[in-house]
């Protein structure tokens, strides 16, 4: 992607730069996992994009090396675009819109409560105790939380430690 | 960052884990946090916080131990 680079869209054909590129490749990888609900393949954003697979491939490996995106370790898809899991995971987050109820999974409680967050909307995650197992209920309403039954969160691994295993953390 | 039912509870999973305890927020502290970290995530405008930025973010939440700083 070194150079400027040729995109074709429905407003027609501009040029951008590789930075740019890559911003709008995971822009549009975000907003085509909300419009669908599920997280679009390389090839998927590629062909929204009007440009090559090899280019999408290119921008998702250096979003992930920016610790942008997190990537599946063989197909090289996208496994987190933070705060959404591109897999099911143990943070499902149920979300109430003006198009009605969407369904999401977060990687963790922090990234569950975050989906809410970035869509700004009322919402739940469907959670359990880390510990015994037990259903834990967390919901936002108009910007207020309240957890059934009350329960604490816990951050195991420092900041500086975070991307040390990001999947694990 | 799991959520549990009571600190007795995050005790006995960083027991089994042999972990030791890390840092642990309220949930209204971790809406917060979510919040802050992850609303303007979609915007074409978003860039990653630089270490600067994301500690002053977490200070204003009143995270301000050692734990909360990336370098």
């Amino acid at each position: 992607m070194d150079g400027a680079l040729p995109l074709v869209h429905n407003e027609g054909v501009y040029t951008v730069m590789p930075d740019d590129f890559k911003n709008r490749v995971r822009v549009r990888l975000y907003e085509l996992f909300v419009e669908s609900g599920r997280c679009p393949s390389k090839s998927e954003v590629a062909a929204d994009l009007g440009c090559g697979v090899r280019d999408v491939a290119d921008a998702f490996n250096e979003l992930a090396a920016a610790h942008m995106l997190v990537l599946q370790p063989g197909s090289r898809e996208v496994l987190m675009a933070n705060p959404l899991s591109a897999i099911p995971t143990p943070f499902a987050v149920e979300t109430q819109a003006a198009n009605g109820q969407r369904s999401w999974y977060g990687n963790c409680i922090w990234d569950a409560l975050g989906v809410i967050a970035m869509l700004q909307c009322d919402g739940r995650v469907l959670a359990s105790c880390g510990c015994c197992g037990e259903s834990m209920t967390v919901s936002v309403d108009k910007g207020e939380v309240s957890s059934r039954p009350p329960g604490v969160i816990h951050f195991a691994l420092p900041a500086r430690r975070w991307w040390d295993d990001i999947v694990f953390n | 960052m799991l959520i549990f039912r009571s600190e007795d509870h995050i005790g006995r999973w960083c027991s089994a884990w042999r972990l030791p305890r890390g840092a642990t927020l309220s949930v209204e502290q971790a809406w917060k946090l979510a919040d802050a970290w992850y609303r303007d995530r979609m915007s074409a405008g978003w860039r990653r916080r630089t270490v600067d930025e994301a500690h002053e973010l977490f200070g204003s939440l009143g995270l301000t131990s050692d734990f909360w700083r990336f370098s």
